[in-house]
């Protein structure tokens, strides 16, 4: 009776390993090895992530254990608690920086990706003499670290008259010397007969640039604008420089005076931990919603 | 009539150039060219701000000479980063080879592989890899469990080089972290190239071998390149950087000399990758075609 059974057992057992192999069969067999050599670095990736969440989750004395751990043991919420208590605290109210983050970083993304898709496309494709002076320059500007700029730019600031407004943080950003670099390399791949096609139709500048370049190169577009909104959206620069009224600054400065400037590292830990979380969340949305495009094949777009 | 109209049009041509790149212009002029070169100027000058203005006093190459003969604070710091991103740098740009290849076939699940893949794009600026470092998360333990660092130490001998190897394969995991841009501009690259040259390939009965070295890898020439750039640019700039970290500290004519010195260091260091690609790469063409 009961060998009878473990028979059956066993039948079903096997059927269903044979269906397992023919679907196996179906897909190559390299890419199943290709895709079981990825699984372990996939898992690596992933690990910051897994890290972050569980920081934020973890109470005081795990924080500081040694060697770290990635996943919590005890979860609390009694971080967030904190960083509440904090912000309730504070004289300007913390949705104030939140509503001031919101606003510069769509501006001054939107704008970086814009003017720099306006500059690549001259360059890349109508060369004036010169351009390749101007090209030089952006590839040295890439070059430069912009710690040591400083004061200059507090200088065209000031005398800009910008201190203090919302402007003061979206200029200084919009010259994104990444942007109009990679855009460049990208619209060099465009053939130029699609946009000769276009212009023996009576397409004008504009429209070949709306209609037929920007689609062309929507995968570093959408590279772009997460670099863009990466750089906007954790931008301490600006706050502490040019804005002088508690009013105008913005999240991460908030979040990074949390632990900074104390004299100790142990104080408010649980609150930055909880804060990273907070200013990583938009960062992960963006990066959802954007990926796709770039991942958004090149195969129908002409290039081939 | 008619060559005043095609005077007229171009005119027209040239200035829809210049509208159109216009507003980065002045963007890039106003908040970098100016600064940069107001840096330079500040480079040979003593800074001292007053509570209601800021003097200048000129100094000449005092900075410089003090940086470059009378201290030792620059070469500390650059000399062991510079060894590692000698060996960072290429192993980066072929792991994103190797990876966006890979994420380019038809692999099951692959469009969740490329998204996790591309993820450290969002890290890579971000606080979360400092505190990584900070913690010695990024090292691997399996490299002290098999005592791999006492055999490099054998192999390599017990010069100046060992350490910086040692530390880049400690860092594996964060060779990962750095190649999101790379692997994500590899892929485009991958995808620019026609499916009919490798089918026409197969046909010719090529092996997957040959068909990576005849037809993948110098279609890839251009952004092998971009990235070579990219990558150097992003990891001598990163703002953790130990020398970055000395150009914000310290008065601020002394600043702007590091700033300057550091710039062309960089500088020559891309001229000469490129430099080296170029020389690669027509080598390989004429052996290729001999």
């Amino acid at each position: 009776m009961q060998e009878s059974r473990l028979i059956v057992v066993k039948r079903r057992l096997t059927v269903k390993w044979e269906d397992f192999v023919l679907a196996i069969r179906l897909l190559e067999r390299a890419q199943i090895w290709i895709a079981i050599l990825l699984l372990p670095l996939a898992a690596f990736m992933l690990l910051p992530l897994v890290y972050l969440f569980n920081h934020a989750f973890k109470p005081l004395h795990e924080l500081f254990l040694f060697p770290p751990t990635f996943i919590v043991r005890e979860p609390t919420t009694s971080n967030f608690a904190e960083l509440l208590a904090l912000s309730e605290s504070t004289i300007v109210p913390v949705s104030r920086y939140i509503f001031n983050s919101i606003v510069v970083t769509f501006l001054s993304t939107v704008a970086m990706v814009v003017t720099s898709a306006m500059c690549a496309y001259p360059l890349s494709k109508h060369p004036f003499p010169g351009s390749k002076i101007v090209l030089g320059l952006i590839m040295l500007a890439l070059l430069f670290a912009t710690e040591a700029v400083a004061i200059p730019r507090f200088i065209v600031i000031q005398s800009l008259g910008i201190m203090n407004t919302y402007l003061g943080h979206v200029l200084p950003l919009v010259a994104l010397p990444v942007g109009v670099f990679l855009l460049k390399q990208f619209m060099d791949q465009i053939p130029n007969d699609l946009m000769e096609a276009a212009k023996i139709d009576g397409a004008r500048e504009f429209t070949i640039f709306m209609r037929i370049v920007i689609p062309l190169v929507q995968p570093a577009i959408a590279t772009i604008s997460i670099l863009a909104f990466q750089s906007a959206w954790g931008n301490t620069e600006t706050s502490t420089l040019f804005m002088q009224e508690d009013a105008m600054k913005t999240l991460p400065f908030y979040m990074s005076t949390l632990t900074s400037g104390l004299a100790n590292s142990v104080a408010r830990q649980g609150a930055a931990a909880a804060g990273a979380l907070i200013m990583f969340i938009p960062s992960l949305v963006v990066f959802i919603v954007s990926q796709r495009k770039v991942i958004a094949t090149m195969a129908h777009s002409g290039i081939k | 009539m008619a060559g005043k109209r095609i005077l007229s049009a171009r005119t027209s041509r040239k200035l829809e150039g210049t509208l159109f790149m216009a507003p980065w212009l002045i963007g890039f002029i106003a908040f970098l060219g100016f600064p940069l070169l107001f840096s330079l100027y500040m480079s040979f000058h003593q800074v001292k701000i007053l509570p209601k203005r800021i003097v200048y006093d000129f100094v000449g190459l005092k900075y410089y000479q003090e940086i470059l003969f009378n201290s030792s604070a620059l070469y500390d710091q650059l000399i062991p980063y510079f060894q590692e991103v000698v060996i960072m740098v290429p192993v980066i740009v072929i792991f994103a080879l190797m990876i966006a290849i890979m994420l380019n076939q038809k692999l099951p699940g692959r469009f969740v592989f490329r998204a996790i893949f591309f993820l450290p794009v969002i890290f890579s600026t971000g606080a979360v890899l400092m505190s990584f470092m900070n913690q010695g998360e990024g090292n691997l333990s399996f490299l002290e469990r098999y005592n791999v660092g006492g055999y490099i130490d054998m192999f390599l001998g017990d010069n100046s080089w060992a350490k910086p190897v040692k530390q880049v394969m400690n860092h594996f995991v964060l060779v990962l972290w750095y190649s999101g841009v790379q692997i994500l501009l590899f892929i485009a690259g991958l995808q620019t190239i026609s499916s009919s040259a490798y089918e026409s390939a197969r046909i010719d009965g090529a092996t997957p071998w040959e068909v990576f070295w005849k037809i993948t890898l110098p279609a890839m020439s251009p952004f092998i390149l971009l990235n070579l750039i990219y990558t150097v640019v992003d990891m001598f700039t990163f703002p953790s950087n130990p020398v970055i970290t000395l150009i914000s500290t310290g008065n601020y004519g002394y600043n702007s000399a590091m700033a300057w010195i550091y710039f062309l260091i960089i500088l020559a260091f891309l001229g000469f990758v490129i430099l080296l690609y170029g020389r690669i790469n027509r080598k390989y063409a004429k052996s290729d075609r001999g």
